[in-house]
């Protein structure tokens, strides 16, 4: 709870889960076919096994594409930036993309990413939902 | 499935008829087609309906059994369906397969959409609200949003430029001004669309269709009966729908719908690409023609920015297409515009396209793709016209 009773609550909590190192990106993994999709469902996509391991997900991946958008949502201040990330779990992930100012000199098609977890937008009541984005990854390459 | 005609169209210019009802808007429209046709309203033995919502305050019931009343249109089965973006396509496809089957002689499809009514934000707010079930809008994601990502991947894998996909902008709003029912009709110059404002980059205002108001009708008949009603009667070559497949492991340069639905539909029709002499693809962004260009088969993959650059998509090139000024310059008018299209396509295949005219045109090609989840369109339809 932070000042003025605004809440911080998470866009899904089927999102996320501590898995003993913080907080993951969560998916499902069907133990009968080895599909990991994002985010959990009820059934596997590939063969409707109703069994599924939750696995956190790769908080890694490659910018697969990008762009500036300067229309949304209400809640999320224009321009933002958006992405798809390559995941190596083998999923396509779309992303708000931070810390990467300016955008189009800082992002790249390939490029590593990583991912953070923070607030992605404000609801009506002016509560703070919080999701993930990706930014420019602090790796050893940069 | 036996062959089937269209033997009649009627259309209204698409605009602004926030002073006027969905009702009215659809009446005109099928008194328009029924008219084209030679027929009453008591021939038609089925109807479908195209709408997909109504935008001020949700879904609409019963749109066609009120509008076909109005006409004096009862007791027949009346079915409104909903596709996204293709819905009118679906209204025209079940009605065909109707015929197509036998079940009965003459069908009505008809699209009908007002969507000036509501606020861009109650708009947006319909694919990215909470009960959504799809979570992308509420992160950032729109329409104009995918189409820049995947303008992005296009350029990056291709060369694709900016100036390639300003042309689409450029040439439809030229067949948009010689077009009586479009809802833009004024033109611009490529540097007048790159100066625009910036919606989702590479994306400018005109290189995104409007939204407008408007309806669109058609009689389609079993083809036995075609010369009776018209002395023009143009036959329905292929007639395909697809769903999406959300592929996660291709590179977003394509739509995996696009390309299943023409292999489908040129198999049917036995036909291929190069048997094409114009066609009307689904421009809701600039970006999004190009790709249609290579996923049709009208080019090689990559190399439709070259095809536009190069004028083969124009009047006089190898496959004109968007002879009506597209989505971009009538206005998406979402149960309207499959429907729409189509009945562009019957124009030219008649002879009757006036100044936007594609000479000896004889084989045509319909693409409308309907929605979008994740990486793909969520439905495709491709109709093959031929005179």
């Amino acid at each position: 709870m932070s000042q003025n009773d605004k809440k911080r609550r998470f866009i899904d909590d089927a999102w996320f889960h501590d898995f003993g190192q913080g907080l993951s990106l969560t998916g499902g993994r069907c133990p009968a076919c080895g599909q990991t999709y994002f985010p959990t469902k009820q059934v596997c996509p590939s063969c409707f096994n109703a069994e599924q391991r939750k696995v956190p997900l790769s908080g890694k991946g490659k910018l697969h594409t990008y762009t500036r958008s300067h229309m949304g949502p209400a809640g999320i201040q224009t321009p933002f930036t958006i992405g798809f990330i390559e995941l190596p779990e083998g999923i396509k992930l779309f992303s708000l993309l931070t810390q990467c100012d300016p955008w189009d000199e800082v992002l790249s098609v390939g490029m590593e990413m990583e991912m953070v977890i923070e607030t992605i937008r404000e609801d009506e009541e002016g509560n703070e939902i919080v999701g993930y984005k990706f930014r420019p990854s602090r790796g050893a390459s940069s | 499935m036996r062959a089937v005609a269209i033997a009649g169209i009627g259309g209204i210019r698409f605009g602004k008829y926030g002073d006027r009802s969905l009702r009215v808007l659809g009446e005109e429209a099928c008194i328009n087609a029924i008219r084209d046709a030679g027929m009453k309203p008591r021939d038609i033995q089925a109807a479908y309906v195209g709408n997909l919502a109504q935008w001020e305050w949700g879904q609409g019931l019963l749109i066609g059994h009120y509008v076909l009343r109005e006409i004096g249109l009862t007791k027949i089965p009346i079915t409104r369906v909903e596709n996204g973006c293709a819905t009118g396509s679906n209204a025209f496809h079940e009605a065909w397969y109707r015929v197509a089957t036998g079940a009965c002689d003459i069908a009505l499809a008809f699209g009908v959409e007002q969507m000036t009514v509501a606020s861009s934000e109650k708009i947006l707010s319909v694919f990215t609200g909470r009960q959504h079930a799809e979570r992308g809008g509420d992160m950032g994601n729109s329409a104009p949003g995918l189409f820049g990502l995947l303008a992005r991947r296009h350029m990056e894998e291709f060369g694709t430029t900016r100036e390639q996909m300003a042309m689409v902008a450029v040439k439809n709003r030229k067949y948009g001004s010689m077009n009586p029912e479009a809802q833009l009709t004024q033109t611009m110059t490529l540097e007048e669309v790159l100066k625009e404002r910036m919606i989702c980059d590479p994306l400018t205002l005109p290189q995104c269709c409007p939204r407008g108001d408007g309806a669109a009708a058609v009689v389609l008949v079993a083809g036995k009966l075609a010369r009776k009603y018209n002395p023009i009667p143009i036959s329905v070559a292929a007639s395909v729908q697809v769903s999406g497949t959300y592929p996660d492991d291709r590179s977003y340069t394509f739509f995996d719908t696009d390309v299943r639905a023409a292999a489908a539909a040129y198999k049917m029709a036995g036909l291929g690409p190069e048997d094409i002499d114009l066609a009307e693809v689904h421009d809701c962004f600039s970006v999004a023609e190009i790709v249609h260009y290579e996923d049709l088969g009208f080019c090689r993959k990559g190399e439709g920015g070259r095809f536009i650059e190069e004028g083969h998509s124009g009047i006089g090139g190898k496959i004109p297409v968007n002879t009506s000024g597209g989505l971009l310059s009538k206005g998406h008018v979402i149960g309207a515009t499959g429907i729409s299209q189509i009945i562009e396509l019957v124009r030219q295949l008649r002879g009757q396209a006036g100044k936007r005219q594609v000479e000896g045109a004889r084989v045509a090609l319909q693409h409308n793709g309907g929605g979008f989840i994740h990486t793909d369109t969520a439905s495709c339809f491709i109709h093959i016209l031929r005179k």
